[in-house]
């Protein structure tokens, strides 16, 4: 299994593709980065406004943590999409390629052969998200420095304490890793079905940002349904910067997530194996 | 010989369409076992569900006397093969994917091994180029080499000349030829065209709609006893009736006033060429080709042909 | 005769509010006098803000003062948040310049211990106070509670607790009650997660309650140091 994984990581990471998906995580935190050099103090008083009518709001506000917590926000809706840029491509893209009946006549089994696409897309989810931290929160630590974080949310101010952020940060790209995996398993189910990998992967992409609308609208007919869904949980992460932790939500969220996560590798593993090779 | 392969009623439906029906066929070790059919005769579905890539809708299919399913996919370390096209990763060197598929058969293969099979297909010096950059001839060598890699008992070659040009084809011929002779393999060889088959196999089975048509040893196949000669001439009544009472007679096959038709050994073809002639038959056209042949070709204008076995 | 005796007896019972009147206004004079002694401080302070929709941790921090109305929060490296308006925070603020009309008030009761109570009109309308009521421990010249109504920042209220620092009339906490006006940031922008959490949603609905209070602790003064105005300009 290891052997194939190696063999799995090393298609991956030779193949021009993967570091789009690099590149494009830098450029955009980048942009948001110089924006925010240039521009942070009026986005600040922006964002600000509702509280700053009644409060006097001083000190290093736009810090490297506060500018990480936006890239993120804005990132994380994105990130899905690039994992599902290879996990969708996983099955479908050897298909297409015509390789995958090449790899199903070497003694490997199906079902290994899916968990081993599994956790490459996983490992490449991993390490797409070391990379932003890296370039999110270890550049803009850099460029800003580190101070006390704001999170404004819809209904409150959080303020957290400069010493009290790093360690959240920490936890909530752990929990975001939780999140790829789910996006990772989904892509990897669509793949399972298509011969060529451009339909899993805008499959993928059309699920999140479809149910992301659900998660988010506040319409009542959605509300019944947004528990249930694994987009309503995929923003686990943010409840890190919540004061306190809402740690039993951001438990039943991983929870939720992780059990979609086993129903779609376990219904890819199923589909998978009774599939006929015809590609 | 022990058998190294075998199918037993194997059967693949797709809907309502019947793709393999009942085919049964045994292949013995040292065998280049020429599977032949027109395109779309069920041969890629038949080598599939042999390597398990497609599951039988009934029948079964065993490689080394056990019965093949995904459970005993050790099996397949027993099994190289190239199925229709040789499709490789192309972003990666022809060595990236010899060595990766290599170390899928989880057997430990030495870098000598690689370097050998190389030599053995005619690569060496082109490992190190990115395989999108391969000609259709040497993506096919670098798909015998993987096929090759692990050591297997049987190469199973799925239109191997497929796309090459004609100085390739008898390059491949060669290579399979020297496959089986020097290196012991067992070989299943499909193709579409019977002269390819005809060339280099020992035995030969040819499907039609799925069904077996023709399963024999080659050289009772290719018997030349068994070639067909036509011959175009004038109308001439006199000549059917003169040539009863000659030795051509036993090999007539069919007549009529502008045609005849024998079976016969291809060297007697001068004789009877010179016979007529003699005979004032104004012979227009004279032809021969193999029984085999002309029966191939009828399949693919004709769906109602019946079964034959030798 | 009878003319004298009435007028007599309105004098009498007139006389004690009168003199009571002046000792109002006397009795503010002097507080204010008192408190403006300290013409600036630097002090060690822990802030809470206890506002339904703020979130913040207990900050810890400078507060530096200078007479009138000068005043600045320093958090090393930190965010500094105080109510808008800093000139609330000081009770010097909180007693109207100038000449005033001071009316009295009578007395009240503050943790089980009598005040004097007066009220403070400013002689001038054009600051932002329109009336102060000054709780007063007559016994030491403190104040204890007030309430001050602006013009623009509602009614603030203000309670006092003294313990080292009374001979300077600064005290060693204090606790203002303010008037929140609403927050609300559209959900669409934020992308809250609230997770599946039905006691944060309805946390999040009390939080309409449109009070907050603001609790400094002062920790430690150093007074007089001769702080100069450019040491409040904000850097930019």
């Amino acid at each position: 299994m290891i052997a194939l994984l190696r063999i799995e990581l090393y298609k991956i990471f030779h193949r021009p593709r993967t570091y789009i998906s690099f590149g494009i995580v830098a450029a955009i935190a980048l942009v948001i980065q110089l924006a925010m050099l240039a521009d942070g103090k009026n986005f600040i008083g922006f964002a600000l406004q509702g509280v700053s009518e009644q409060f006097d709001i001083k000190g290093n506000v736009l810090n490297g943590y506060l500018i990480t917590y936006l890239i993120l926000q804005t990132l994380l809706i994105h990130i899905p999409l690039l994992v599902a840029l290879v996990a969708g491509d996983a099955l479908a893209g050897e298909a297409s390629i015509g390789t995958l009946r090449l790899l199903l006549t070497k003694p490997i089994t199906r079902p290994g052969l899916v968990l081993v696409k599994f956790t490459a897309s996983v490992v490449y989810a991993m390490l797409l998200l070391i990379w932003l931290a890296i370039i999110a929160l270890g550049l803009s630590v850099l460029l800003f420095g580190t101070g006390d974080m704001i999170n404004l949310k819809s209904d409150a101010f959080v303020m957290l304490l400069k010493d009290d952020v790093l360690w959240r940060y920490f936890a909530a790209f752990a929990f975001a890793g939780i999140a790829m995996m789910c996006v990772a398993a989904l892509a990897l189910l669509l793949s399972v079905f298509a011969d060529n990998s451009i339909g899993p992967i805008i499959g993928t992409m059309g699920i999140i940002i479809v149910l992301t609308i659900f998660s988010t609208l506040q319409l009542p007919i959605f509300d019944a349904i947004s528990p249930y869904l694994f987009t309503t949980h995929m923003i686990g992460w943010k409840g890190f910067f919540d004061a306190p932790v809402p740690y039993d939500a951001i438990t039943h969220s991983a929870i939720v997530l992780l059990v979609y996560t086993i129903l779609f590798v376990a219904t890819t593993i199923i589909v998978f194996n009774k599939k006929d090779i015809q590609s | 010989m022990a058998i190294i392969a075998e199918t037993k009623e194997l059967t693949k439906s797709f809907g309502n369409t019947i793709a393999v029906d009942k085919l049964s066929f045994s292949i013995e070790e040292g065998d280049i076992y020429g599977f032949l059919g027109e395109n779309g005769a069920g041969k890629s579905t038949t080598i599939r569900m042999l390597l398990g890539l497609i599951y039988p809708t009934s029948g079964t299919a065993y490689i080394k006397g056990q019965l093949f399913n995904n459970s005993k996919r050790h099996l397949l370390q027993h099994v190289g093969a190239i199925i229709e096209r040789p499709d490789m990763y192309g972003y990666l060197s022809g060595w990236d994917n010899l060595r990766m598929f290599a170390a899928m058969s989880f057997k430990n293969i030495p870098k000598s091994r690689l370097e050998e099979v190389l030599e053995i297909v005619g690569l060496t010096g082109r490992e190190k180029d990115k395989v999108k950059a391969y000609s259709q001839g040497m993506k096919q060598r670098l798909g015998i080499a993987i096929a090759l890699v692990h050591s297997p008992d049987l190469l199973i070659l799925d239109e191997p000349t497929n796309g090459l040009a004609p100085q390739g084809i008898v390059e491949m011929r060669n290579l399979i030829l020297h496959l089986s002779r020097d290196h012991g393999k067992t070989i299943l060889l499909s193709s579409h065209l019977l002269h390819e088959i005809e060339q280099i196999a020992s035995k030969i089975l040819i499907i039609h709609r799925g069904k077996k048509m023709v399963e024999g040893p080659a050289e009772q196949l290719l018997d030349p006893n068994e070639t067909l000669v036509e011959v175009q001439m004038e109308p001439d009544d006199n000549i059917a009736r003169m040539i009863k009472a000659t030795q051509w007679h036993g090999s007539l096959t069919g007549s009529g006033p502008a045609h005849l038709t024998f079976k016969m050994h291809p060297g007697k073809i001068p004789g009877l060429n010179k016979w007529l002639v003699e005979n004032g038959a104004k012979v227009i056209d004279l032809h021969s080709k193999h029984s085999l042949e002309a029966y191939f070709l009828s399949l693919t204008n004709d769906s109602a042909t019946p079964h034959r076995t030798v | 005769m009878k003319r004298l005796f009435c007028l007599c007896l309105f004098g009498i019972l007139l006389l004690p509010s009168v003199t009571m009147a002046q000792d109002a206004t006397q009795l503010f004079y002097r507080i204010r006098d008192k408190v403006k002694g300290v013409n600036d401080y630097v002090a060690d302070v822990r802030i809470k803000l206890d506002v339904p929709f703020m979130k913040v941790p207990p900050m810890k921090g400078k507060l530096y003062f200078k007479n009138p109305d000068k005043m600045k929060l320093e958090r090393q490296g930190g965010i500094s948040i105080l109510p808008r308006n800093s000139f609330n925070l000081t009770m010097n603020n909180l007693l109207p310049p100038g000449n005033v009309t001071v009316i009295d008030g009578g007395f009240d009761t503050i943790d089980h211990k009598r005040v004097r109570v007066i009220k403070v009109i400013p002689g001038s309308d054009t600051g932002d106070i329109v009336l102060t009521r000054i709780c007063i421990d007559e016994a030491r010249m403190l104040v204890l509670h007030t309430e001050t109504t602006t013009r623009d920042n509602g009614t603030i209220n203000m309670d006092l607790y003294y313990n080292s620092y009374v001979a300077y009339s600064l005290p060693d906490k204090v606790i203002f009650h303010i008037n929140l006006k609403d927050y609300k940031l559209p959900k669409g922008v934020t992308m809250d997660y609230t997770g599946t959490d039905e006691d944060l949603v309805q946390k999040a609905k009390q939080a309409r309650v449109k009070k907050g209070r603001v609790q400094i602790e002062y920790l430690h003064y150093t007074i007089n140091t001769g702080l100069t105005d450019a040491f409040f300009t904000e850097k930019k």
